[in-house]
């Protein structure tokens, strides 16, 4: 019962694990850039042997950034009921919308065709895949570098009037005040219970009630956020912060050898499981 | 020849606006002059005005009536505005509430980004308001690990980076314990002797003590100033506003009271110990002889 409160004890923005591999040390915008064109790659590879490449690197890259599998995993297991609901619509509707193949099984509407497994197949393990890369992203970059990167990546569209700054300052923010709130929350939680209040103790299918009983958390930590942001607003105000001003940045990225290698390493992966033919 | 003011309010009034036809009136007709190295605390109960008056200092809130002037700039110049807030940075109260960035350095640099300041001055500037909080150490970590009294003090740093004339502390130890209190105002102190102005304002009548001169505000106006040692003699005015005393203040008219010799207008505990030995002594020599 008590555990449920502590909800700032084991808190990880993001889930940074810093093992100080080469991966960790590369240049943010590098390693978003190369993990983009692996995406990428990723959802246009339709191959069964493409796919089984693009798995073995993603494996390699837990590898070379000393991260435990088990952390790529753990990533995949919430995903599972996905995975599987989307593998059975995909057999069941699929059959006539693929083309090609040849037929297994035709029975009513349903038609379950060569074709139709591969896309099962491949589509399920584009699932994992995605889910190591992203977890190896998220594991080697602290959230203040994705934002960092993220930032100078999507500079360019500055041009265009959408506005990277603010953007990358909300998402900054965002982070910053997780913990805040997460403490709020657990002095409020703490608050209400010590007068009676019940939270995650109704049974699981009573789904409205235990809606209800985060009411008194909820709207309290609303007019908490609204206040602080308040506060906030002035402090960066009285620091010269102007909206849609120009900046300058603390944090200068330099890119050397091994990002320029990273970049290309990615494209030479993604050309090589796209050109497999099987 | 007098030396410059930095800071010139002059017949400041101002009003929160409720709605169309209601305002509650906060400051009325506020004047007053910091000096450069000045160390100056600004008190008051809850609603006396005194934090208000302390936003009109950089420009955050700009006065109905009269005008603020820093550094020969009006508060009211929307272009130079950054010339002003550079110049006079505020510390607010809430720790928590005025920290911008994930990690503490760049966090420092936040306000120099702003002003668009060049990386290598940034890092030059970074360096040296962490060294001169003691948090240098701190640089590379998330700031919600950190103490109140150490997130008030990474707050000053990132004032402190844009070099400003003026440090303008509202409230800022007020929601610190005691431990954090005497680190920031061990900061403050060191800033003060180094050159740095001071405005504080405050509740804690221990910090009062420390300042040049004071400031005592109720109902939107300057209703006492002076000294530490002239403010604090005005006891039973000060008890009309609420406000106290300092202990050793209190202690010294309580013995002053029973015992004449004793000086009443004492305000730091050293003092009231130096006054007791002057005495014991004298009384000591004259039994002797």
């Amino acid at each position: 019962m008590s555990a449920e409160f502590e909800l700032t004890r084991n808190i990880t923005i993001g889930q940074y694990l810093p093992t100080a591999s080469v991966v960790h040390r590369l240049d943010p915008r590098f390693k978003l850039g190369a993990f983009v064109i692996l995406i990428l790659a990723i959802a246009i590879c339709d191959t069964y042997v493409g796919n089984l490449f693009a798995l073995a690197i993603c494996i390699w890259m837990f590898q070379i950034s000393k991260i435990p599998l088990h952390y790529g995993i753990s990533g995949i297991k919430p995903a599972i009921p996905f995975i599987i609901i989307l593998a059975i619509m995909q057999l069941l509707f699929y059959g006539e919308v693929v083309n090609g193949g040849t037929v297994y099984l035709k029975y009513g509407f349903i038609t379950i065709t060569s074709e139709s497994v591969r896309l099962v197949i491949v589509s399920a393990m584009r699932f994992v895949e995605v889910i190591f890369l992203s977890s190896v992203l998220t594991l080697s970059t602290s959230t203040t570098e994705l934002t960092h990167g993220m930032e100078r990546l999507l500079g360019p569209l500055e041009k265009v009037k959408f506005p990277v700054h603010a953007f990358a300052l909300i998402i900054t923010i965002a982070v910053r005040f997780v913990p805040t709130f997460a403490m709020e929350m657990e002095k409020m939680m703490k608050a209400q219970a010590s007068r009676g209040a019940d939270f995650g103790t109704g049974e699981w299918w009573r789904i409205i009630q235990r809606t209800k009983d985060m009411f008194p958390i909820i709207i309290p930590l609303f007019n908490v956020a609204l206040s602080r942001a308040e506060d906030l607003i002035l402090a960066m105000e009285a620091r010269c912060y102007t909206p849609g001003a120009s900046r300058t940045r603390y944090t200068q990225y330099k890119a050397v050898g091994k990002d320029y290698v990273a970049l290309i390493a990615s494209i030479v992966i993604s050309a090589v499981m796209l050109a497999i033919p099987w | 020849m007098t030396p410059q003011p930095i800071i010139r309010v002059e017949n400041v009034s101002f009003a929160y606006q409720v709605n169309q036809d209601q305002q509650i009136p906060v400051l009325q007709n506020v004047s007053l002059e910091v000096f450069p190295g000045e160390y100056v605390a600004i008190i008051g109960h809850n609603g006396s005005g005194k934090s208000t008056l302390s936003k009109h200092l950089n420009g955050i809130l700009t006065p109905k009536e009269g005008d603020v002037i820093v550094n020969g700039i009006n508060t009211r110049e929307k272009q130079r505005i950054h010339e002003v807030r550079s110049r006079v940075g505020i510390v607010f109260q809430h720790p928590d509430n005025q920290i911008v960035a994930t990690i503490v350095e760049d966090d420092v640099a936040f306000g120099l980004e702003n002003i668009g300041t060049s990386a290598e001055e940034m890092k030059t500037r970074v360096d040296f308001a962490l060294e001169a909080v003691g948090m240098s150490a701190f640089r590379h970590r998330p700031p919600h690990h950190l103490s109140g009294g150490q997130k008030q003090r990474i707050a000053i740093a990132g004032i402190l980076a844009m070099k400003p004339q003026v440090l303008v502390m509202d409230e800022a130890t007020s929601m610190l314990d005691s431990y954090g209190r005497q680190d920031i105002l061990a900061v403050v102190r060191k800033l003060h002797r180094e050159g740095m102005t001071i405005v504080t304002v405050t509740h804690h009548m221990s910090e009062v003590a420390e300042a040049d001169r004071v400031i005592v505000m109720e109902g939107g106006r300057i209703v006492l100033e002076g000294t530490p040692r002239e403010v604090f003699s005005h006891q039973e005015r000060l008890r009309e506003l609420h406000l106290d005393v300092p202990d050793a203040s209190r202690i010294a008219q309580l013995v002053h009271s029973e015992y004449s010799e004793f000086t009443p207008d004492l305000i730091h505990n050293e003092e009231v110990v130096a006054e007791v030995n002057r005495l014991y002594v004298r009384q000591a020599e004259a039994s002797g002889s």
